[in-house]
């Protein structure tokens, strides 16, 4: 049987309808949304008090006949702004994404609408690409949303005049986002085809996502879980010992948060100059090799789904 | 025992032998010991980095005939290896909570027992109370054998022997966890008692732990002008002590916005108790208890309030009988 775009479009736009409607989707993505205005609100209040900061101690210096050093604001890019987003990117950004895809085919199984697919002429290969183009979709439109948020605040403030190679960052940044987020999103849907235990198809990509989050750091770069909230101590270098450099060879390839906070980092200029020196085109192969990865093992798990069946065993 | 505290009790022990066969729990309670032991590990190996950074630093000078006092010898307290440990009893302590709330209330929904429950002579206080005793033995067993395991593991790790008013500063703690763990096992609870899909309780449970536990300290943490630049403002400014705060003043309202933030969350009171009493932070490091333990009592009054607010909500809330019989 060929692959019928017509029906896996058909299909994904069934479960883009599904996903839209359901709450619980919504209320992540709008907390989420929410947290993007929030960060553009932050970024502005923080970078204008040090701003502050920096005109009165430049005030007491100059009468104490002392150097006034430059103002750290004006060395920065404006997108530093939107530092907080790297963390809300990898928060609520990555949970949202995993309930979503978990949604997406648990949602399925637990309608038992599996086998009504089954009988009919559909390969399930065609129902897993479905899937991952709705997810996909998904994540996409909640992404742009976020993006013309920041690209209003930039449009709105004026004092933050963003240049041509700026703007080309932020395109980049929201493009590691979504690679990002769509990591987590597969995560979610892989474990949801797969596990037979509804609870425990949630509790491991959650689990995976805190270990990634928060105990990876520490094993490569001994980043303590509160101080990986803090986007600038989030991208510390790792102290020098052999332990650390090799736990961060081992682990690095697949440590996608510290990946995803590097890059980021990167694009958004605040990369500490004592930090990673990850590049970034290996960032982006690294977040592309995770999702093609994760897009294989998807389809893998979908189409192994007893149709007959579906359902949770609990 | 009255009846009444005979209800309370038979509700508490069917939770308890419950908790021990959820897989759930276990999984999560196994997963917080083994964030736990991560991060101790990986604090005293960067210490013992720093060890070994300041002896050859000082072997360097005294082969040059320098004195060693050029350089800072790194301090040595084995509580201080405990940061990270704390930080993941902040995060998964309150996700255990929660799921232990949502399972108190979900297993009496799925299965329709609640209001069969009630149509016997036992009062709603007298089961809502036996669920609330029964996760606090159950959160308390949990925590203590983590707490255990980790002062064992710091003897082991940093092979420096814990005092007994070591250990006893973190009986202090531990019983600041298991408050801090059933303040969002109320939450968890009272979420899936009142929500009218169950599914979605967990995640308003989930999104309610992701607002306190992380972005609310978060928000007061990445405000904080010092966090701002790379090293912080100040040191780049290169700003002493005094005049920093001098200047500060000028900043007391967006001080005061910022402080307020961080202290609508429960893991931040948490976090400057634990800090202070286990002297992670460096002000409080080599202080008496009860000086410390005086300067915190507003964090503890916080904890306390909280959980108290939280009970009283839980025993005033009128429960809805239609919907305890959905899922």
């Amino acid at each position: 049987m060929k692959l019928s775009i017509h029906s896996v479009w058909i299909m994904s736009q069934i479960t883009i309808r599904q996903s839209v409607r359901d709450k619980t989707v919504f209320l992540l993505s709008f907390l989420f949304l929410i947290l993007v205005l929030v960060s553009a609100y932050l970024g502005w209040s923080a970078t204008n008090t040090v701003n502050a900061i920096y005109l009165k101690t430049a005030v007491f210096l100059a009468a104490n006949g002392l150097p006034v050093p430059s103002n750290p604001v004006l060395e920065s890019s404006p997108l530093v702004l939107l530092r907080n987003m790297n963390t809300y990117v990898s928060l609520i950004g990555a949970l949202a994404a995993i309930v979503l895809g978990y949604q997406m085919v648990a949602g399925d199984r637990k309608a038992g609408v599996l086998p009504l697919i089954g009988s009919r002429p559909i390969q399930t290969g065609q129902f897993a690409l479905a899937k991952i183009v709705a997810v996909s979709f998904v994540l996409g439109a909640v992404l742009l949303i976020a993006s013309l948020i920041n690209t209003l605040t930039f449009l709105l403030l004026p004092a933050f005049h963003l240049s041509a190679i700026e703007w080309q960052h932020l395109i980049a940044f929201y493009l590691a986002s979504g690679l990002y987020m769509l990591f987590f999103g597969l995560l979610g849907m892989l474990f949801s085809a797969l596990a037979k235990n509804e609870s425990i198809a949630l509790l491991v990509p959650v689990t995976l996502w805190l270990t990634l989050t928060f105990i990876f750091p520490q094993l490569t770069s001994s980043i303590n879980p509160m101080a990986s909230l803090n986007p600038l101590s989030a991208t510390a270098a790792a102290p020098t010992s052999a332990f650390f450099h090799y736990s961060t060879l081992i682990l690095h390839p697949i440590s996608m948060v510290e990946v995803y906070r590097t890059v980021s980092a990167q694009l958004l200029g605040f990369q500490p100059s004592t930090s990673s020196t990850h590049s970034l085109l290996e960032g982006f192969l690294q977040l592309g090799g995770g999702v093609l990865l994760l897009m294989g093992a998807s389809i893998w798990s979908i189409t192994r789904m007893d149709m007959s069946k579906g359902d949770y065993s609990e | 025992m009255n009846s009444a505290g005979k209800n309370v009790w038979i509700i508490a022990k069917k939770e308890i032998h419950e908790a021990f066969h959820n897989r759930f729990l276990l999984i999560v309670t196994l997963f917080m010991l083994l964030a736990s032991a991560v991060a101790l590990v990986t604090a005293a190996i960067a210490l013992n980095t720093d060890v070994a950074t300041y002896n050859d630093a000082k072997a360097v000078l005294l082969s040059l005939g320098k004195s060693a006092d050029m350089i800072v010898q790194p301090e040595f307290y084995p509580l201080r290896l405990l940061r990270g440990f704390i930080e993941h009893i902040e995060i998964l302590g309150a996700v255990l909570g929660v799921l232990m709330g949502y399972q108190a209330a979900a297993t009496e929904r799925t299965h329709k027992t609640l209001p069969l429950l009630l149509s016997r002579p036992i009062s709603k206080r007298a089961i809502l109370f036996g669920k609330t005793l029964g996760a606090t033995v159950i959160l308390m067993s949990g925590l203590a054998l983590i707490f255990v395991a980790i002062g064992l593991l710091v003897d082991v790790t940093s092979s420096v022997k814990l005092t007994v008013s070591d250990s006893f500063r973190m009986g202090i703690i531990y019983l600041a966890a298991v408050v801090y763990s059933l303040l969002f096992f109320l939450i968890g609870f009272l979420l899936a008692l009142h929500t009218k899909k169950l599914p979605n309780a967990l995640l308003l449970g989930f999104a309610v732990w992701l607002m306190l536990v992380l972005i609310a300290p978060q928000i007061g943490d990445t405000l904080d002008p010092d966090n701002q630049v790379a090293g912080g403002v100040f040191k780049q400014l290169h700003i002493a002590k005094p005049q920093e705060v001098e200047i500060l003043k000028s900043f007391a309202t967006y001080e005061t916005v910022r402080t307020s933030i961080e202290a609508l969350s429960p893991t931040k009171h948490f976090e400057r108790l634990s800090f202070a009493v286990l002297g992670i932070k460096d002000m409080y490091n080599g202080m008496a208890l009860s000086p410390v333990l005086k300067e915190k009592t507003v964090d503890m009054y916080w904890l306390a309030g909280l959980l108290a607010g939280l009970l009283i909500l839980l025993m005033k809330m009128n429960l809805n009988f239609t919907l305890l019989n959905k899922e």
